[in-house]
């Protein structure tokens, strides 16, 4: 069974469209992608707030928030884009250093020892037609371009098509079979 | 003659007490630096738009511009003749790549791709080169208006100084863009008022001016000369004229800003494509009453004044009724101030954005910015003003200060270029690039004898080749250096896939088409606005 948590979609159909079309997008649709969540607060406190990250990211994303947004659904609708294994320790603790570093109130503030929890991240992916296709990726919590996790879900959406292209060649061999 | 009565006094003085009571409004619901320097990212295409128009009409055009018609008939439409084409640039991209950006000053672009050092030198640049011209906008007007009205220049000055900072610093770009909306229906009323009063003052009406400019070969404005000393060739005009506002509109973050504050991508282009087909007209009536002006001053037998900007207010004080003449004569006032809000806000953000929260204060509140940015618009309004004093005595400095924009401007957009399309480049070839585009600009203004509306040109060319090659002998750019300009879809196998995905996604709307169309539509008028020119050249011509 998948214990992977699912964040709460805010941002609907309608928003969306406005939001990407405001950034130039002719065509878009839902996406989970699936990242890691780890609790960053005083040292044996209570998470004040999360690092939302992968080992393929370079930085993490920061959600403010004692507990995680999440609902009792699984993912609806909509790609699902899988990363890898959690970011180590240390990569976290660097993560959490460049927050740090934009911000340096929050400097006693740590990443808690405990284990990275997975979630699945709601996204809505934009895309733009003309000479050459592009992608935009805004986050279905707050509408905000998360330009971030552009490469992961570029990864994503080739190994998506790599695999549909593989069944589409497989099927007439098999029906020939 | 007549001169400028009490009537025309209380209606300037009531008009500009109205666009700067209207301009102080916006202020109200603004708490953070984003409301005052991008209004909130609400103001719709057509008012970014127009306020483009404004302030160019203020500027160069309701003053100078009849001037110059009377003095060479059409030949400086060449100059304007590219705008079009400019646009189409601008919309297809540089208006996708700022906005996107999500950016207040367009040097927060070059720090993310080539690092501090290009940012912080292209915003200085920028504060020299803006900050001393605007003490010439404030200036010039000024001097016309005194000539006019009876008042003494450093009142003048005074007067739209103290207007112009005072709803600058209230209601930021918001002001700045809706008050320039309002300034442009009366200056075009102004001018067309203008024309009526010119024409029925004529016995023979529109077929004496035809007579006359034909005559006189006024509507040449096309000269075909390959030589680049002739500084209005349909040429230089082409070339020169279209890097220039390239680089006006596109790097310079009085014009540039404007078009940030949209909301989206297709109002940010809307707002160009409004300039792009309307700056020709306007350019061509101004320019036409110049030459109605020649009609009517070679008819009456009148001795044009000396200085040639001073005709066109001149006339309407002397020609317009009582009341309507003090409306013009405001609609002109508020041109300028139009010139100079624009300019004390984009002073203001640059200030603000690329030195006082990025090497002073790096992590107050929105209040703070805020404020510091009222501030900010308060001090360079006041340098606007001590400059503008001086001015008279400064004599060729006037000149150099607008000779600096033109040196500045080609370089800082081929550093942008650079940005934008060479991944290779880095900051030492950006800097090298800006440096020498700069120095190539000056020494060939002052070795040789080319027209001046290639300076642009130069720049561009020599900041992008030297850029380039500078940038080959060190490492190339880190990938998150191109995050803004260079996507990683553009690997062919993730084309098709991105291709295969949006063909299935579910459509927005229609953008690309519509951008598509709105360059085609530009272009198609850019070649409409030089046949008309060539019928007209051809008909003076026999």
């Amino acid at each position: 069974m998948d214990n992977r948590l699912t964040l709460t979609r805010h941002i609907d159909e309608d928003a969306a469209q406005q939001r990407l079309q405001r950034l130039g997008a002719s065509a878009f649709e839902p996406a989970w992608v699936r990242l890691w969540a780890a609790g960053v607060g005083m040292p044996g406190g209570q998470p004040g707030a999360w690092l939302l990250s992968a080992q393929e990211m370079r930085r993490a994303l920061l959600l403010v928030g004692e507990a995680l947004p999440t609902c009792a659904d699984q993912p609806e609708a909509g790609i699902h884009i899988e990363s890898g294994a959690p970011p180590s320790p240390a990569e976290w603790h660097r993560r959490w250093l460049w927050e740090r570093m934009a911000t340096p109130r929050h400097w006693r503030i740590q990443v808690l020892e405990t284990a990275p929890t997975p979630i699945w991240l709601p996204c809505w992916l934009g895309y733009r037609g003309g000479r050459q296709h592009r992608l935009m990726v805004i986050s279905g919590l707050s509408g905000e371009p998360l330009s971030l996790l552009k490469p992961l879900v570029l990864t994503g959406l080739r190994q998506a098509y790599r695999d549909e292209q593989n069944t589409a060649s497989r099927e007439p061999r098999e029906k020939a079979g | 003659m007549d001169a400028f009565t009490l009537l025309d006094t209380i209606v300037l003085i009531g008009y500009i007490s109205l666009i700067a009571w209207i301009g102080s409004r916006f202020g109200k619901d603004q708490s953070n630096p984003e409301d005052y320097f991008l209004g909130g990212r609400k103001i719709p295409g057509w008012a970014i738009g127009l306020s483009v128009m404004a302030t160019q009409a203020s500027a160069i055009t309701f003053i100078g511009a009849p001037g110059w018609g009377f003095e060479g008939g059409l030949e400086r439409l060449v100059t304007f003749i590219n705008v079009p084409l400019a646009m189409i640039v601008l919309i297809m991209v540089f208006v996708p790549v700022f906005h996107r950006a999500g950016i207040y000053s367009i040097y927060e672009l070059l720090e993310r791709r080539f690092g501090p050092a290009t940012r912080t030198l292209s915003a200085l640049l920028f504060l020299i080169a803006r900050g001393l011209a605007t003490g010439v906008v404030l200036y010039a007007p000024a001097l016309v208006l005194a000539v006019v009205t009876g008042w003494s220049v450093n009142l003048t000055i005074i007067i739209m100084a103290v207007l112009a900072i005072s709803y600058t610093v209230m209601g930021g770009i918001s002001a700045v863009i809706w008050t320039d909306v309002i300034q442009m229906f009366v200056l075009w009323l102004g001018a067309l008022l203008s024309i009526f009063f010119l024409i029925t003052s004529l016995p023979g009406g529109w077929s004496d001016v035809f007579t006359f400019g034909a005559q006189s070969g006024m509507f040449n404005a096309i000269d075909l000369s390959l030589d680049p000393s002739v500084t209005y060739s349909l040429w230089a005009g082409l070339l020169g004229g279209f890097f220039l506002h390239v680089a006006y509109f596109g790097t310079d973050q009085s014009q540039i800003q404007r078009v940030l504050s949209s909301p989206s991508v297709l109002d940010a282009q809307r707002s160009l494509l409004i300039g792009g087909y309307l700056l020709i007209p306007q350019m061509l009536l101004f320019l036409f009453i110049g030459v109605i002006l020649a009609t009517y001053y070679q008819q009456h037998g009148l001795t044009p004044p000396d200085d040639l900007n001073e005709l066109l207010p001149r006339y309407v004080v002397n020609a317009f009724p009582s009341g309507m003449a003090g409306l013009v004569i405001a609609g002109v006032f508020a041109a300028a101030m139009s010139s100079l809000d624009s300019a004390l806000n984009s002073l203001s953000a640059v200030t603000v954005r690329d030195f006082y929260s990025r090497y002073i204060k790096r992590n107050a509140s929105d209040a703070h910015y805020l404020k510091a940015s009222r501030l900010a618009t308060i001090f360079w309004g006041l340098y606007a003003t001590l400059f503008a004093f001086f001015a008279g005595n400064l004599g060729p400095v006037i000149e150099a200060v607008n000779q600096i924009g033109s040196w500045f401007y080609g370089a800082l957009l081929g550093t942008f270029l650079l940005a934008i399309f060479s991944h290779r480049s880095n900051a030492r070839g950006a800097v090298t690039g800006l440096v020498t585009g700069m120095l190539a600009v000056w020494s060939v203004s002052s070795l040789l004898d080319v027209s001046w509306l290639y300076n642009n040109t130069i720049g561009v060319v020599v900041s992008v080749v030297v850029g380039y090659l500078v940038s080959l002998t060190t490492t190339a750019p880190r990938p998150d250096q191109l995050s803004d300009v260079v996507m990683e879809e553009t690997a062919p196998d993730m084309q098709a896939a991105l291709s295969a995905r949006a063909s299935n996604a579910d459509a927005i709307g229609t953008e690309a088409r519509l951008t598509r169309r709105r360059c085609i539509g530009l272009f198609a008028w850019f070649c409409i606005m030089l046949g008309m020119l060539a019928l007209l050249q051809g008909w003076a011509n026999g």
